[in-house]
This record gives structure tokens, sequence and C-alpha cells, in this order.
């Protein structure tokens, strides 16, 4: 088709219909009556212009199927002034043809032209007719005699692929398809030209320059200005012409190299001239060639913003949809691939773990083009054709009847986009702006509209991701919101169309949820981001693929993301985004790092990973909140991974003498590694440092009894409560005799760092153990934090010796029951002291509760401090006297752990709920055991086994010889629970050298 | 030593395996292996990933030399060097033998790969009765042969020492009597 518009107002338009092919080429009859062109169906149609009717054609040429397979350009041209002759360049000739009859009324061939011709020019004057030939051929022909003037041969061979006359009709400037402008010069064919016997003599080094010198300047502004001023220029022309004629031209090819823009204005510039200089006698093969450019300056120009078109609808782990053979889906369950050939259209669903259902294979007679996989069943959706309406289909094969599979039908004009599969539902996001969820079993359940049109959509478990295009993106950008919303019981919305945020003049790769049920993105910059649920549900950017990548042009096609391990699953394409079907490729794992600055630096390296271990141990939260089994071993192993990072920071900050960061370390801690930390500062002498770690700490126990006031189960306090005992426990048994030698060990223990000068005071004063400053008015806050451990202790060990006054709020009452418990415990402790194990094994028990903070009930304390006595107790007395209680509860398995737990908090358990009856204490107390940590548990089976009936006797003997040591009782309790804290660091400060 | 005992040596070779099922990590005198994640892959020894493989219990990944273009520019390696140039893995023939014939379905152009190995097979192996032939006839008392394979040894061993074994007491059968001139007939 070609179209014929007024260019002064584009008012007018024809349309002239009838090519099959692309159009290689059109030329204007000088009288603007006819117009010639030709195209890649093979012919070459003259039209009448006015009427738009095809006036002739001939089937001249070869057919292609494109302009880029054509054999020749097969530029046409008219003869200008009158117009009597067409041109029409047909393989090695050029045919003529009269105007009117469009006879063909001769051919000009030449024997040494053996390649197709290109283009056709005629001079200004009509006479004569250049042709350029692939091969870089120039023929010149005078028309009148039909014989070869001029034969010029390119120089390098190069394609001439545009032919321009001077309007003097003296040179001929030429390009070629290497993008070189060349000038054929002193033609002496103005004349009679029947013996033109120039040949150019190829200079092309000299003269590039005197070309620019002499012409550009002026051709340019002339280019420019030509809308404006035709008059001036036209004129300028005519100056520039006698320059042309001044010159002595005695032949040469004045060509260069590397077409520049401007080359192409001061070409159409100089076609320009031509045109206001003869009217009407110009070629027409410069006038097409002119046209683009002289429209160029006339078009407004619009510098702001340009907008990006919106990213299409995706399947997150799908490869793009017009691909013969492709990835619908791959994600964690399985793989989904697409074939769509010749022979065979179908699809492949396979499961990475065959234990969940066997490969499928189903033919795709819908034209499927989206899929979902997961653990219950595939998606699949295809989108509407000219009769059909979009469909969605659910092979649901983890069905127990026996209709594995169901199909809905979305309403006329409504596409599905996206599509995505929970657990136990099933979410289609249609180009209707709606997302309609259905049940994995195919009941249709809500339906709501979506802010924009999708983009993506994820599924997990319960929670769905939905990307959408929130506005128009500029300059690149995408402007994306998300909405995460959360099914099942309490259904909600998490997010609410916030934006997205995205890496600069990037879209959206990938977007799904990590195996732990975080949701994370990638985009095309190849940056993974994470939510970070604890800050607000913002997201952090995790990883950059990029950066692993050997070559630029490589990337990391993201499958799936995991937590713990810390792993972000994607197979590497090289050369690509996507990966081939074939050969199968391979999950590669990359690990995860957080964009800190300064990860070369141990502090850096540090901060990364303590922050990395955060932000990917949120979801233990979230899973328990959401009422899902948490891997308590893995959290606590997570905290514990933290604390000692922090410690190392703080370690770190303390050797390079940055007090104040220490303190703000310190106040991420814990507050059992806060008492950690307040060793190592007192220890290295930073007493300052020591006292205000010391504040730190006391806020943090208040905090945490705050806490637990609300609470009826108070969780992490308790858990520390019973390290503050526990740690005290052993040394009370010993203290009363071997006082000296037991400190000692502790020193050797502890590198002996230091440690004698503390000695004395700690003796004197046990407060100054804590603070390592003595003697202080600050020291009050420090002791009672150092107190409160044991405190608490007594607080919870209380009902047993005082029953039923669970809860003191007053310190002073505390204290005081807390001395005279402190004897009690000591003596259920003391019968040990005898067994070599004794020493060994509550205090490493007391070391790995303090540090992996296991949630314990208020009653382990009390309870570990008497089964801490048992295992003595056990082997002073043989089993067979343990055996009556066992019996007496019946049971011998597990239940008898239990009962003997039971008996010992019973009493607390009817403290704290006074009003429960005997089924509801059971009950509650099954709760409290359980709570208990697994080898606190086996402890007390243990001793259901082989349980000592003398506990009581034993504590008789201790309470004796406590009290007469009963002065010293806090002090030791609280140098031995210092102490702990401290050989616990040393063992840390070992681990860390 | 037999053959079967070289290729029992070759099966502890380490290859990539994509297991189809999930197992936590299993420990074994040897070392251990997995935690084996469906999708995921893993190296085990190649016995694990062939008893695996032929209770189709995983996919097996060649291992990286086994690309034709790989094996193809060391065949041309090996026809152009005199000596024996490194061999893609020590354990390359009977890796090949052992995967090609239990998991061909898992290497892409297995036919192709077989042909390759075959021919440097046949390449090393005609080098080393080369090389046996020219240090016999030349009556050295000691060669060095490097990059060679534990199978190529294995196949020239029993005959080469055999060989040796009964030209010696020949020798020294023949020594009294004998010219040094004829020895040259062996």
């Amino acid at each position: 088709m070609v179209k014929v518009v007024e260019v002064s107002d584009s008012s007018q338009q024809k349309t002239l219909r009838g090519h099959e092919a692309p159009v290689l080429s059109v030329t204007f009859d000088p009288k603007d009556e006819y117009l010639a062109s030709s195209s890649c169906d093979g012919s070459v149609v003259v039209w009448n212009i006015e009427d738009q009717t095809r006036v002739t054609s001939w089937p001249l040429l070869q057919k292609t199927n494109d302009v880029s397979n054509a054999a020749s350009l097969c530029r046409l041209a008219f003869q200008p002034a009158a117009g009597k002759l067409l041109a029409v360049p047909v393989e090695t000739r050029v045919h003529l043809y009269e105007r009117g009859s469009w006879d063909q009324v001769g051919s000009l061939s030449d024997e040494l032209l053996t390649q197709p011709v290109n283009v056709v020019a005629w001079s200004p004057c009509g006479r004569f007719l250049a042709a350029g030939a692939v091969g870089g051929l120039l023929t010149i022909w005078d028309v009148n005699s039909r014989l070869v003037v001029e034969r010029q041969k390119h120089e390098k061979g190069f394609t001439v692929c545009s032919l321009a006359w001077h309007p003097s009709g003296s040179q001929i400037a030429y390009t070629d398809t290497e993008g070189c402008l060349g000038l054929l010069d002193g033609l002496s064919i103005s004349g009679t030209g029947t013996g033109s016997t120039t040949a150019p003599a190829a200079k092309p080094a000299k003269g590039y320059d005197d070309l620019f010198d002499e012409d550009d300047d002026r051709l340019m502004d002339e280019g420019l200005s030509d809308t404006n001023s035709p008059v001036k220029k036209a004129a300028a022309a005519e100056d520039e012409d006698d320059d042309d004629f001044l010159i002595p031209s005695t032949g040469r090819v004045r060509s260069r190299g590397a077409i520049l823009d401007d080359e192409n204005s001061l070409d159409t510039g100089s076609l320009k001239l031509g045109q206001d200089k003869f009217g009407e006698d110009d070629d027409d093969d410069a006038g097409s060639s002119v046209a683009p450019a002289a429209a160029a300056p006339l078009r407004p120009v619009y510098d702001g913003p340009v907008p990006t078109p919106p990213q299409k609808a995706f399947q997150p782990g799908s490869t793009p949809a017009h691909l013969t053979h492709r990835f619908m889906m791959w994600n964690s369950v399985g793989i989904v691939r697409g074939y769509n050939d010749e022979q065979d259209n179908a699809i492949d669903v396979e499961f990475h773990d065959t234990a969940v259902h066997h490969a499928m294979h189903l033919t795709n007679s819908l034209g499927h083009t989206m899929a979902d996989l997961s653990q219950e069943a595939v998606l699949l959706a295809c989108p509407s054709t000219d009769d059909l309406a979009s469909k969605l289909q659910c092979l649901h094969f983890s069905s127990w009847d026996t209709n594995k599979e169901w199909m809905v039908d979305l309403p006329q004009g409504e596409d599905v986009k996206a599509l995505c599969l929970g657990q136990g539902w099933a979410a289609v996001a249609t180009s209707a702006l709606l997302l309609r969820l259905f049940s994995v079993g195919g009941v249709q359940r809500e339906i709501c509209s979506l802010p924009g049109p999708v983009v993506c959509m994820a599924g997990h478990g319960e929670q769905l991701l939905v990307v959408y295009h929130r506005a128009t993106g500029f300059d690149g950008e995408q402007a994306l919101g998300v909405q995460l919303l959360q099914f099942g019981r309490r259904k909600r919305q998490l997010m609410s169309g916030e934006p997205l945020p995205l890496s600069p003049k990037s879209y959206l790769c990938w977007a799904g949820f990590t195996a732990e049920g975080t949701a994370c993105y990638v985009d095309s910059n190849g940056l993974v981001r994470m939510l970070n649920r604890a800050l607000g549900n913002t997201w952090t950017p995790v990883c950059n693929t990029r950066e692993t990548c050997k070559s630029k042009s490589d990337h990391y096609w993201v499958v799936g993301a995991h937590e713990n391990p810390q792993q972000l699953r994607c197979i590497p394409c090289k050369g690509s985004r996507y990966p081939p079907t074939l050969p199968r490729p391979a999950v590669a794992i990359l690990p995860f790092k957080l964009p800190l600055c300064q990860t070369s630096t141990e502090k850096g390296q540090m901060e990364e990973q303590y922050w990395r271990s955060v932000l990917f141990h949120n979801h233990f939260s979230f899973l328990s909140s959401s009422g899902y089994e948490v891997d308590e071993a893995a959290q606590t192993q997570s905290d514990k991974e933290q604390q000692e990072l922090l410690m190392k920071m703080f370690a770190l900050s303390c050797k390079l003498e940055r007090e104040f960061r220490c303190v703000e370390l310190a106040e991420l801690m814990t507050q059992n590694v806060v008492t950690l930390a307040i060793r190592y500062a007192s220890r290295s002498r930073r007493m300052n440092l020591a006292q205000r770690l010391s504040e730190i700490a006391l806020e943090k126990s208040t905090q945490l009894q705050e806490d637990e006031e609300p609470e009826e189960e108070p969780e992490f306090s308790s858990d520390r409560r019973t390290s503050g005992y526990r740690q005290t426990e052993p040394y009370n048994t010993r203290q009363n005799d071997e006082q000296e030698e037991d400190e000692e060990e502790c020193e050797e223990e502890e590198d002996g760092r230091e440690m004698e000068t503390e000695e004395t005071k700690r003796c004197l004063n046990p407060f100054a153990k804590e603070s390592g400053l003595p003697a202080k008015p600050s020291l009050t806050p420090v002791g009672r934090v150092g107190r409160s451990n044991p405190f608490k202790v007594a607080d919870s060990g209380k009902p047993t010796s005082s029953s039923g006054q669970a809860r003191v709020s007053n310190i002073l009452d505390n204290m005081r029951s807390s001395r005279k418990l402190a004897p009690l415990s000591g003596s259920a402790g003391k019968p040990s002291k005898g067994p070599v194990l004794k020493p060994l094994a509550p205090r490493t028990k007391a070391k790995a509760q303090s540090t992996l903070l296991q949630i314990s009930s208020n009653k382990t304390a009390n309870k570990k401090t008497l089964e801490a006595a048992e295992p003595a107790a056990d082997l002073q007395k043989q089993p067979d006297t343990a055996a009556p209680p066992a019996e007496n509860t019946e049971n011998k398995r597990p239940k008898t752990g239990f009962q003997l737990w039971l008996d010992e908090n019973r009493k607390i358990i009817i403290a704290d709920n006074p009003d429960l009856d005997e089924t509801d204490v059971i009950k509650e107390a099954m709760g409290r055991f359980r709570t208990l940590s697994a080898d606190e548990r086996l402890l007390w089976t243990e001793r259901a086994k082989g349980q000592s009936g003398d506990a009581a006797d034993v504590k008789k003997r201790k309470r004796a010889e406590n009290k007469a040591v009963e002065s010293d009782e806090s002090n030791a309790r609280k140098k031995s629970s210092s102490l702990d804290p401290s050989s616990k660091l040393s063992a840390f400060a070992f681990s860390k050298n | 030593m037999d053959p079967s005992e070289v290729e029992f040596l070759a099966e502890k070779e380490f290859v990539k395996i994509i297991p189809n099922f999930s197992l936590d990590k299993i420990y074994l005198i040897g070392g251990d292996l997995g935690p084996f994640n469906p999708g995921l892959s893993v190296d085990v020894p190649v016995w694990l990933a062939l008893n695996l493989k032929q209770r189709q219990k995983c996919r097996i990944l060649p291992p990286e030399w086994m690309d034709v273009e790989k094996l193809e520019e060391m065949r041309e390696l090996e026809r152009k060097e005199d000596a024996f140039t490194p061999a893609p893995s020590p354990y390359y023939m009977e890796l090949t033998k052992l995967l090609l014939n239990h998991a061909s379905d898992n290497i892409p152009k297995a036919d192709e790969i077989r042909t390759l190995v075959k021919d440097i097979w046949d390449t090393r192996v005609a080098k080393l009765r080369l090389s046996a032939d020219s240090f016999i006839r030349q009556q050295e008392a000691h060669a060095q042969l490097d990059n060679l394979t534990l199978m190529e040894i294995n196949t020239i061993r029993e005959f080469l020492l055999d060989s040796l074994n009964c030209m010696y007491k020949l020798r020294s059968n023949l020594q009294p009597g004998a010219t040094k001139g004829q020895f040259g007939d062996y």
C-alpha cells in the first residue's frame, strides 16, 4: 500500500492499494500525475494519483518476502522535465517505459554489468541515466543513443545504494551500503557527451577537509534553513555552483568514510538545493530519500519524560510465550513445560519430588499459555479466542475423589492475565481488573477489583501477592504497586497497594514467596528484594544476582528462594535472560548478601551477617503468629548466632575503643548477653563502659519484669531466672568449705586475667563483680540488676517453701524470701558435692540455657535445683528405693516423669491459678511441662526411673550446714552467678581467637 | 588387577545428581552425603548415583568434561601430541562406560560422547603400545609415562610384565653363549 500525503498541511491523503508485499521504492512523475512503485511482490506498478487507480503493472522482479531479502532495491526514476520515460532497473538491465502508453521503448545494458542494478538516476538534463549496481559499478548511459558513456567501479566494491546528480550535471554523489559517501567528479557529459573520456583517479585521502571546509558549513545552514527562506537558499545554491565551477576539478573521486548525522543533512541540503533550483527537473529518487530528513525538523519535539510502555503480565518462573518450547512454570514444586510446534502442542508437568505426583503429559488443545503448580494442583489458563472464552483449567491431582479436573469459562471479553495457586485456593487476575478466587476444588469464592492491570501474582500458603500497574511510568521506569492479602480464618490485607520499589529503568522479572512464606521479587537489574516485616513491611535488597555474573549478557533466572538455609535458587543463563528447555538447565544456588557498606572490613562483614540473620529469621515470628509450627531449634540457633555476632561486634568495638558504639550494640543484646558484655568491659578495664552497660542491663531487666507482669506465663524472664539460679547453685554447694579453691578454679578457666585484683573485692562486695567498680553510688542499680536473677528464682521457688504467695511485687519481700530459700536450694544441691558429675552436669546445663534462651516456665527453676540433686541422689540410693513412688503413679513411661514434675509443681500451679479444679490443674501442668526443653523432660523421666526417696533427708542435713554459712550465701551466689558468665565469656574469647 | 576392580575404584568418584525425593543428610563411613532436596543438585559417589538412577530416583548431571566440544578438543590434542595429554578425568573411561550404560537418557549426545571417548581411548592405547614397543626394542631399563590413567596402565600391565619376564628369562638363558646382536630378534 502506498500513501500519498500533501506535505504542506497533511490535508490530502491518497491511498494506493494493491501491493501484496513491502514496497521497495516509489517515484513521482514530474507532472505529479502518476506515481510508480516497485514492490517485493515482484511487480512494478504505475498509479494514477488522482483517482488512486492502478494504471499498469509489470511483473518484472523476483518475488521476495522482505525488503532485506530483495536482490535489488529497484529504485525507479522518471525522466525529469517532461517525464517521458520511466527507468526501471531489472536485474542487470534498465528498462525504459514510455509515459502514457507504458510500453517498453528500450533497454539499457552493458556487458560489464553483471550484478543487479540497485538504483537509477536521471541527469538533470534528462539525457543521461546513471545506474548504481550491487558490487559498486556505476554506469552512465546516453539515453538517446543507448550507449554507455561512463563506467566507474567503486574503489572498494561496495554496493551503491543511492545516487544523486549535481544540478549542473557534472558530478554524481553516491552512497554505498557501508555508509560511505562518494562524489564522482569531472563528468564532461554536459556537452554532446558522445565521447566522454574522463577517468577519475582515486584520491581518497586528499580533499576530505577541503570538502568540509568548502561546503559543509554553508550547506548545513542551508539545509536547516531551507524551509524558511527558499529564495535566499536558491541564491546560495547558485553561489555554490559557481564555487564548484571555479574549483579546478579534474576528475577526482572524493569520498569519505564514517557517515555522520550531519552528512545526512549535507546530503539533504545539496539535494534540496537541486530541487529548488531545478524545480521539477530534480530526480525523484533523490526526492524520496530527502523526504524523511526534511520532515524531521517540522515535527514538534517533546523533550519531557517519555511514558514507558507498561510491562506485560507474566507468570513468575515462566519463559516468554512466543517460544515454541518454553517453561510455563518452574517453581519449588516442579516444572511445567509447554511445547507448541508443528508436530505437537502439549504440556509436560514434572515434579521435583516424585513423591508428590508422577509426571504428566497433557495435550494442549485449548492453547494454554499460563500455568501454575502447587503440591495440590496444576492450574492452566488460556486467553480467549474469537469464538472461545478464556478458560481456566485445574488439574486437582491431590483430590481424593475420582474427578481430578475442573474447568471454568470466564465471561465474554475477560481474559486471564495472571494466575496462581495457594494452599487450598487458586487466584486469577483478569483483563477486567478483577481478582477471582476459587477453591482448589472449583468453588468460586471471593471476587474483588484490582486497582490496575495486573503484572503478576504469587501465592504461598494463605498469602497472595498481587503486583499491578499503579500508574504510567516515565523514562523507562515502571510504576508498580503491590498488594499482599492473607486468607485463612482471618482475611486481611497486609499490604494495600504500596509502590513496589524497582531499580532504575528496570522491570519486574520474578515475584514469589520464599519457602518460609516471605514475599520477595527480582527486577531486571538482578536485584532481589525481600519483605521485611519487622520494619513495617518494607522491602530490603538481599542479593544482586548480576554481581556474580561473569559477563554482562549473563543473567540468573530465579526460580525460588529459601530463608533457612539462606539460598536463592536460580538458573544461570549464558548470554540470555531465559534458559532453554533443552538441555535441561541445572539449578544453581546463590547466597544472599545485604548491600551494606564496607563489607570488606571485619566490622562491615559482621554487621552484614547480623542484619541478614535478623532479616532472615523474621519469618519465625510471622509463622508463629499465623499459627504454624516453628522449628524451635532453628530459632534458638539463629538467636544464638545473632547474639554471638553482637558479642563479636562488641568485642571489636571495644578493641577499637569505640565505647559509645559498644553501648549501642549492647542495646541490641538480650539481657544475658549484656551481662557477658559487662564482664568483658570490666575485664578490659573499661569501667565507664561497664557502668553504662549495667544501666542498660537494669533497663532491660525492668523491661522484662514489666513485660512479664501482664502475662500469665512469663517466658524469657523465667528463663533468665533459671539461668541465674542455676549458675548460683553448684557453687553454693561448695562454697561452704571450698570457697577459695572454687574461685581459683574459676580463675584458671578465665585465663586468670586480672582476676586476682578483683577477687578480694568480690568476696567483700558482691556487686563489685558486676560493675568492676567497688563502692560507688551508681552501684545500687547495678547490684539490683545482679540480684534480680537470684531473686526471681526465689520468687519462683518460693511457693514450695512459702506456699500461696506466688507473686511478690515488692523487691524487699523478694529479698527476704530469697534469703530463706537460698539455703533450701543449696541443701538440695548439697548431696551432689560428693559425686564427680555434679559440678559438670548442671553447669553445662545452665550455660546452655542462658545462651540458648530456651523457653521454660517458672517451674523449671525450682524443678532443676531438685533435679540437679537427683542424679547425685541416684548414686547414693539404689533405684529400687525410687521404685515405689514411680509405681504409685502407675505409669513407668514418660508419664511418670511428668507425674514427678507435677508433684513438684502442683503447688505453684495452684498458686498461680487458684480457681482451677483438679483436671484443669493437670491440663495446665501438662502445658507447662511441654514447654520444658527436651533434655529437661528427659531428666525427669530418668529421675522417674530411679527416684530417690530421701531428698528430704538430704535437705535437712544441708539446712543445718547452710545456716552456718547463710550470711555468706548471698555473696557466694553473687559471685558464682557472675563467675559463670565470665567463664562463658572466656570460652567465647577463646573461640574467637 | 581386574578391570572390574578398576571400575569399582572409579565408582568412588563424585558426580552431580538431581534427586527427585527429599532426604536428610545420610552419614556413611565414606563421608556425609546430602541433604537431598528435590530439584537441587547434590554431589554423590557414582555408585550411589547409579543406584538411585536405576530406581528412578534421580537425574544424573554429566561431569563437566563429558561434553562433545571439550572431548573433541581433547581428541585433537591427543592426536597431535606424541606424549600423553592429561586425561579428562582419571577415570574417564570407566565413568563414560558406567554413566552411558545406565544413564544415557540424562546425557545429551550420548552416542557422540561414546565415540569420542572411544577415540581418545584408542589413541592413547595405541600410543601406549607404541611406547611399549619402542621401550622393548631399544632395551631401555626404564621409561617415564605421564598422565596415564589406572585403566590404561591396567590394560597393558599384565601383558608387559609377563613378556618382560619372559624375555628376561630367555635373555639370561642365552646370555652365556650369545652375543649381543641376537637380542634384536626379540
